[in-house]
């Protein structure tokens, strides 16, 4: 973050962008030569090092991107006073003498308090006169410096700018990708308030308290410490209203990560666990190899205008279960943990460590799609397993349910089961249990698919003119007469339109196929 | 049942009921109203007979205060003014005419946990010290590194602002030192967000040159005082002689002079600019972020006053005047600290700048008040509210065209001593703008 004087954007039409330095050959060279001036000055005064600075302005580079440079480089940097005497003490000698003596108005008279002041003290008066105000911040010397390479120099000038900005910002408005526990802690630990809407990705408005009464800036630099935690994520996107100060507008302030990410690059932040307890649970529940995909930090559930991020999420077949473990608790904490969880649509289960309350429970009741599974020393993840079965039951009932009541046009001559579910979200079995009980008008349920009853009159016209000669024919034959129409499983077609197969040995290429009445003859 | 909670500056209305105050935040699902309109929403609830339960205030817990202050006659009728007013409002003083007493009697006599907020860090270590000698109890500070909140707390505007979030539900009285600082955009919110139904503003210039002040009464009260300079000089403050005093610049400095300023004024001429106001000047300096000429013109203008107001010839004039009144207590002001250092170091004179270490302040100040030192120079951190021993001779060597400013250094010099006539001399530029800026610094000292 940059003194405000040194921000520099572009406005225009009451949208507002930072002069992000984009890494030109030029750019790159003013970053380089500072953090070369920057080494090569260790050991000497900060004034000598500033005339570098201000001599680089002098050469045409703009002086709000020079300085800027420099005060992100003095903040790498360690500045002391290397002066053998104590400053403070020596002005007070000095200061002493002038006042009982008078205020020298003349050089000479002036040489004489230094004079004394040095023979006292020890040093010359030449010394005295050069350490009197060592300690000003002008006169200190650079100890020692951190330096970093022109690329990282210029990124962080480029976050700082942003930052900066956004100190007058009275909104931020975000989405991201990735990175949710540590955006929205940090969001909670800087007083802010957010509130979370689904419209494709999340999108999340950052505001404080007094947000609600006043267009106020108040919140303008948790804002800004903010943003390194959204563009940490892989992909973002930011947009905020800045109050702009010389004209009292309202200006828009939009960036994301496809165009500005390789300006702002942040460090990225690791994602822990919180606890030992969830990472025991993940690592013995994938060992089980259970067929459900488990996902740590997943996309945040919308509970309201809030959101909530499980610690996990388990999936499988297009069911999802979100799972949070409780650490210590009170009931009034459970409380509120469940008045939050049940504002959600999703499904979740929480996981409680009964040894861990820390006061008597009173009965909790479960609401909605809320299971609480309480345990005392390690998740039983037997009875995790059978909640997870339970809910894809249930799950899959209810498709089914929903599937029935619904009447759906097919256009396709054939629809696999599996395609279905995957265009629709919903469970492969349930498809079929909702399909095969109740065909759609005009089809015919199969094992895999659902097939039309005109597609399967052609198919059987055009198999039965392939036998007409022999009464029979070859598998393979059947096959790719079926198969050139698109269509896979091959067998359960020829079942449905009423042929036999006969097998001799265990090959396709010998087994025949024969009209079911024929073979019963 | 309605639950009133403060929740970060704000208050929450946790209920059904909707109160005139109250506003529907529907990021919380629930009522939310202004921590400054406690009072009234507890008025209401009140009359309305709707059942609550307060769990607004988290007070530090009270002390007992011994009362030293005695009050002079029209600090007592402030003090009467403000109560008669509700225990709230804004008293208009000249510096050194003792408004702490009557703030401290303020808070002696409500006897509530008290914030008092002032504008720098040494202000807060001359209002503890004031608490401790006239009310006999150990003041807290929020501020400088420092959270320690006492029944009498004394914060900076910075740190009440900054910490509202968490201070906003402490105290019961609110004192605003120097209150025309609080009309800041940002500041003005320590206002609204802090529940005290009891205030007091305290200043010698309520004013602001951008009308700001006007936001002021609805949050802090009416002005219910206010006593002049010339009211109260020769009476209870000292006699004060203005005296000004002109150089001519040196030819070379002449001649750099007008070189820098036609850079200036020929840039204007182009572009057809007219600086007139304030927000005229904002509207060039934003100017100068776009336009590099813009810029030169504005650091070529800027070189030409230091110039003026750096003259060689009023360093020479400085030094005859520091002859002049060596038996007197001097102050010297300049507005760059470059001129503080370079005189600090030609006649060896203690310098006071914002860079010079607080405990090397307290001790340059407490050796001026006890006559060691004679003199000190300073740029602009003395301008206001800083506790400076009595002084007799003020001389100024450079500054702005800011009305406050004149007052505040011309009170400095005024603490009433027997027999003493404060003498203010100004020393500026002839031919150069400093005549301007002279001329509109002295245009309205008494209103104040």
């Amino acid at each position: 973050m940059l003194p405000s004087e040194l921000l520099a954007v572009w406005k225009r039409k009451g949208e507002v962008m930072p002069k992000y330095a984009k890494p030109t050959p030029g750019a790159l060279e003013a970053a380089a030569t500072l953090i070369e001036a920057y080494q090569a000055h260790v050991g000497e005064k900060k004034k000598v090092l500033k005339a570098v600075v201000s001599g680089l302005e002098d050469e045409g580079y703009e002086y709000r991107f020079v300085r800027g440079l420099a005060f992100i480089l003095d903040r790498r940097s360690l500045f002391k006073c290397t002066s053998k005497v104590n400053p403070i003490e020596l002005r007070r000698r000095v200061f002493h003498a002038a006042s009982t003596q008078g205020y020298p108005a003349k050089a000479e008279k002036r040489r004489q308090i230094l004079l004394q002041v040095a023979a006292e003290a020890g040093m010359t008066p030449e010394a005295v006169d050069e350490y009197l105000y060592a300690d000003l911040d002008s006169e200190l010397t650079l100890e020692k410096f951190t330096p970093l390479t022109p690329h990282e120099l210029l990124s962080a000038y480029n976050l700082s700018l942003t930052q900066t900005l956004l100190f007058d910002a009275t909104e931020l408005i975000f989405t991201a990708a990735g990175n949710w526990q540590n955006i929205l802690h940090a969001v909670k630990k800087l007083g802010l308030i957010y509130e979370a809407e689904r419209a494709g990705d999340f999108i999340f408005r950052i505001t404080g308290p007094v947000s609600l009464f006043k267009l106020t800036k108040k919140y303008g630099t948790s804002l800004a410490k903010l943003l390194p935690h959204i563009t940490a994520s892989p992909f973002w996107q930011v947009e905020a209203k800045i109050l702009w100060k010389y004209t009292n507008e309202l200006c828009t302030f939009k960036a994301d990560s496809r165009k500005h990410g390789a300006l702002l690059k942040t460090e990225s932040v690791d994602t822990q666990y919180d606890s030992t307890v969830e990472e025991d649970f993940a690592l013995r529940f994938q060992a089980l190899k259970s067929g459900w995909s488990l996902k740590r930090e997943p996309e945040p559930v919308l509970a309201g205008k809030h959101v909530l991020i499980p610690d996990f999420s388990l999936e499988k077949h297009g069911v999802k279960v979100y799972v949070e473990i409780v650490g210590f608790w009170t009931a009034e904490y459970l409380k509120r943990k469940i008045e939050k969880l049940s504002k959600t649509e999703a499904r979740i289960l929480l996981l409680v460590n009964e040894s861990l309350a820390c006061e008597k429970l009173s009965a909790l009741t479960k609401q909605g799609a809320l299971e609480i599974l309480y345990y005392t020393r390690r998740v039983p993840l037997n009875k995790v397993l059978q909640y997870l079965e339970q809910a894809s039951q249930t799950v899959k009932s209810r498709q089914v349910e929903l599937l029935k009541s619904l009447t759906i046009r097919f256009t396709e001559p054939v629809v696999a089961y599996e395609d279905f579910a995957a265009q629709t979200g919903l469970s492969p079995e349930a498809v079929r249990e909702a399909l095969t009980s109740k065909p759609p008008e005009g089809y015919v349920a199969l094992h895999n698919a659902i097939i039309s009853e005109e597609k399967l009159m052609q198919l059987t016209e055009q198999i039965d003119a392939a036998m007409a000669p022999t009464g029979k024919l070859p598998l393979p034959e059947a096959e790719r007469i079926i198969e050139q129409e698109g269509i896979k499983d091959a067998t359960s077609i020829l079942e449905a339109a009423g042929y036999k197969i006969k097998w001799h040995g265990i090959t396709a290429e010998k087994a025949e196929v024969h009209r079911a009445s024929d073979h019963e003859k | 049942m309605l639950r009133l909670r403060f929740d970060r500056g704000t208050l929450r209305l946790d209920g059904d009921v909707a109160t005139p105050y109250g506003k529907w935040d529907s990021r919380i699902g629930g009522y939310r109203a202004k921590a400054f309109n406690y009072a009234d929403v507890l008025d209401y609830l009140k009359s309305s007979g709707v059942k609550y339960v307060d769990e607004v205030l988290a007070p530090p817990p009270l002390e007992r205060l011994s009362d030293a202050v005695n009050l002079r006659g029209y600090q007592q009728e402030a003090l009467n003014r403000w109560r008669s007013a509700g225990y709230r409002g804004i008293l208009v003083l000249p510096t050194a005419a003792g408004k702490t007493f009557i703030a401290l009697k303020a808070i002696s006599l409500l006897n509530v946990q008290s914030l008092i907020v002032v504008p720098t860090l040494d202000l807060i270590d001359q209002w503890r010290k004031r608490v401790k000698s006239l009310l006999g109890v150990d003041a807290g500070a929020v501020g400088g590194g420092e959270c320690d909140v006492r029944m009498v707390t004394v914060s900076t505007y910075d740190s009440a602002y900054t910490q509202a979030e968490q201070l906003g539900n402490r105290f019961l009285l609110v004192v605003f030192d120097e209150v025309h600082h609080l009309a800041s955009p940002g500041y003005i919110q320590i206002a609204e967000m802090y529940v005290a139904p009891y205030r007091m503003g305290l200043t010698a210039t309520l004013e602001r040159g951008d009308q700001r002040h006007l936001l002021l009464p609805p949050l802090v009260g009416d002005v219910v005082y206010t006593a002049r300079v010339d009211e109260l000089a020769g009476k209870h403050l000292a006699p004060y002689v203005y005296e000004r005093l002109t150089v001519e610049l040196t030819p070379e400095e002449q001649r750099v002079y007008d070189a820098e300023m036609s850079v200036f004024k020929d840039y204007l001429r182009e572009k057809k600019i007219v600086l007139k106001t304030a927000a005229d000047f904002q509207k060039f300096i934003m100017a100068t972020g776009r336009d590099p000429r813009a810029r030169e013109a504005l650091l070529a203008r800027n070189r030409a006053f230091k110039v003026a107001l750096n003259s060689e010839a009023k360093l020479s004039l400085l030094a005859q005047k520091l002859d002049a009144y060596r038996r007197e207590r001097v102050l010297i002001f300049t507005l760059h600290n470059d001129l503080v250092y370079a005189i600090s170091r030609r006649f060896l004179i203690p310098a006071v700048t914002y860079q010079t270490p607080r405990e090397e302040r307290r001790e340059i100040l407490h050796k001026f008040a006890a006559g060691e030192y004679r003199a000190i120079v300073t740029s602009q951190v003395l301008d206001e509210g800083v506790d400076v021993p009595e002084a007799s001779v003020g001389l100024v060597l450079s500054g702005t065209g800011s009305t406050r400013e004149y007052i505040q250094r011309l009170g400095r010099l005024l603490r009433k001593v027997e027999g003493k006539t404060a003498r203010l001399v100004e020393i500026i530029s002839k031919e150069t703008v400093e005549v301007g800026i002279s001329r509109r610094r002295r245009l309205k000292p008494r209103e104040a």
